[in-house]
């Protein structure tokens, strides 16, 4: 027998008991009424309209799996689909790279002035607006009013107009966004590295180890859990990337820069075939939910467990 | 996933206010890198603010100038004729203020609930607003964006705020918070006689200073920014965002010559950087006064 029940059988009990649940709901009842408002009934709504065709002008129409049978015989799906998962590839590596570099960089600093510099510099582009962040690019990499092209000339160098070629559209989308975004994983990897305890650091050195070997048996390993979920967050982020394609490439150019969520704007917002989005928003759930539990199911094998 | 909202922002501090180290050869080096770096990073913004200053007929020379000669503020000036600006800026304060006040609110009730009151169905309840993060922002927009078509709420600051309103991130992560404070802290206040109300408010809230200034920061961070969503329910000039705004400056019917579009990114801009740096000081206070550790 449990106190609980004991005590219940007072009057006393019970009705403080009837009283803390009365208020344990009241105070959740603005968020649970938002949440079915704005979260669980569009999520139930969205796995119904997957199955209709509805242009919102007309009557929805039942059509069964038609918009899933559609979408896997969609010929520019699979391209859809590369362009957003090398995006997201490329993402997850520029991101790590640097921001594991720079953040040791800045921690190992010998004047506080530069590190200051360097934080502020390499975080504040993150909050930019991506609006203002694409609009800038757009001229910086433009081969006539950019510097960047316009430097190239002086020394001789004709460079590509980036975000008109198709071969370099995705890359300077990549490296726009490695600009944008470092500083979000900066700050993430800078935070992981003030875990690591300074003692073993300095244990590990008075043993006589080198840098070298001090970062790759005690950094790292230390590191792994902040290396896990800068990983899973820059994946998710990544894999919706929406604002600078529409406003720097449109999905172009000849599609080389549609991503999936691009896609689905165009067929959702544009072409208002909002049952088609469904499908294609479904994808994304799916894509999304399986590659961030494939990273959990394949986490022992790096990530170190204190 | 408590690791990335206050974490990041102490690590940001701390990192600051970390002492000078002893100089080593190889240290001069990253130094000398970093700057390099940081310069470059930078460089892209103090182009923008420069073109931003210059005569539209010297604008974008090359080779590239980086003093901004000969100097004007007529393109500032220029960017009240291509956008309304200011009422732009009060829609994007709206927005963001309504937003992140509001889903805070909501916020700390919930995690108020989930953390010290004991009711029947809260772990269900928790498990299925958690599993809700698994949710893209892109589905459930669409049916968002039918249901505000519905009520004639399309093209208003409320078909954003309204759905801002539920974040189930903040009520995580504050429940996780709250479950720090001791609650023999609440015990001991419920015998002095307080309700609910009070201990909330006049206890957990104030010892969770930093946690919610961290909140408050991101999230209104993410709805100043926001350009999503804006784009998709908002079509008339007067009621669009900034983001929304300066995308429309220069794509729009009567496009903006480029040295104004420059000018109008400054001004959203450099007020950033100023907070920014301001708030950076912020933040170190309060983590010294209250040391946050996530």
């Amino acid at each position: 027998m449990s106190n609980d029940t004991i005590e219940a059988r007072r009057p006393g009990a019970l009705l403080q008991r009837r009283r803390a649940e009365a208020a344990g709901w009241m105070f959740v009842s603005p968020a649970v009424l938002l949440f079915l408002v704005f979260v669980a009934g569009p999520f139930v709504f969205a796995i119904v309209l997957a199955f209709l065709k509805w242009d919102l002008l007309t009557q929805p129409e039942f059509v069964g799996m038609a918009n899933f049978e559609r979408l896997f015989s969609d010929p520019e799906l699979p391209g859809v689909l590369w362009n957003t998962f090398v995006f997201a590839f490329a993402s997850i590596v520029t991101h790590l790279l640097f921001g594991l570099l720079l953040a040791l960089a800045v921690n190992s600093l010998i004047s506080r002035v530069v590190g200051y510099f360097a934080r502020v510099a390499i975080f504040f582009p993150f909050l930019i607006s991506w609006a203002a962040v694409s609009l800038l690019w757009k001229y910086v990499l433009d081969p006539t009013f950019g510097y960047v092209g316009q430097y190239a000339a002086m020394v001789g160098i004709e460079l590509p107009n980036f975000l008109a070629d198709p071969a370099w559209a995705l890359p300077a989308i990549i490296f726009i966004d490695l600009w944008h975004t470092l500083g979000f994983t900066f700050i993430i990897m800078l935070a992981g590295l003030q875990t690591v305890p300074s003692e073993l650091i300095e244990a590990a050195r008075t043993d006589g180890a080198s840098s070298w070997q001090i970062f790759w048996t005690v950094t790292l390993p230390l590191m792994s859990p902040t290396m896990f979920f800068a990983t899973i967050i820059t994946f998710i982020g990544a894999f919706q990337i929406f604002d600078p394609i529409q406003i720097i490439t449109k999905g172009g150019p000849q599609g080389s820069t549609t991503t999936i969520i691009m896609y689905l704007f165009e067929k959702g917002f544009q072409a208002f075939d909002m049952g088609y989005a469904a499908a294609v928003a479904l994808l994304v759930f799916v894509i999304v939910m399986g590659v961030t539990l494939l990273q959990f199911l394949g986490r022992r094998r790096w990530v170190h467990e204190s | 996933m408590t690791t990335g909202t206050g974490d990041v922002l102490v690590a940001l501090e701390r990192s600051g206010r970390r002492k000078a180290r002893r100089r080593s050869p190889g240290g001069i080096v990253v130094d000398v890198v970093l700057v390099v770096f940081g310069v470059l990073m930078v460089s892209p913004l103090v182009w923008l603010i420069v073109q931003s200053l210059t005569q539209p007929e010297f604008a974008f020379a090359s080779p590239p100038s980086w003093i901004p000669v000969p100097f004007t503020l007529q393109n500032f000036v220029d960017v009240f004729e291509y956008m309304p600006f200011f009422q732009q800026f009060g829609n994007s304060l709206l927005l963001a203020v309504i937003s992140t006040a509001g889903a805070l609110l909501f916020s700390v009730f919930a995690a108020y609930a989930f953390a010290r009151i004991d009711f029947r169905g809260s772990r269900i309840l928790m498990v299925v607003m958690l599993s809700a993060l698994m949710v893209p922002a892109q589905l459930v927009i669409i049916p968002i964006f039918i249901m505000m078509r519905q009520v004639g709420l399309v093209d208003t600051l409320a078909s954003l705020w309204l759905p801002a309103l539920i974040n189930v991130f903040q009520i995580f992560f504050l429940t996780q918070y709250f479950k720090t404070i001791p609650r023999e802290l609440d015990e001991a206040a419920r015998i002095d006689g307080a309700g609910h109300f009070w201990i909330l408010f006049r206890m957990l809230i104030p010892l969770s200073g930093p946690a919610i200034a961290a909140l408050a920061i991101l999230g209104f961070e993410a709805s100043w920014n926001g350009y999503f969503g804006p784009l998709i329910f908002l079509s008339s000039p007067e009621n669009m965002t900034l983001p929304l705004g300066l995308v429309t400056l220069q794509n729009g019917f009567g496009a903006a010559p480029a040295v104004v579009v420059f000018a109008a990114i400054t001004m959203v801009v450099l007020p950033l950087l100023v907070v920014f740096l301001a708030f950076q000081r912020q933040i170190v206070e309060s983590v010294a006064s209250t040391g946050l550790k996530g």
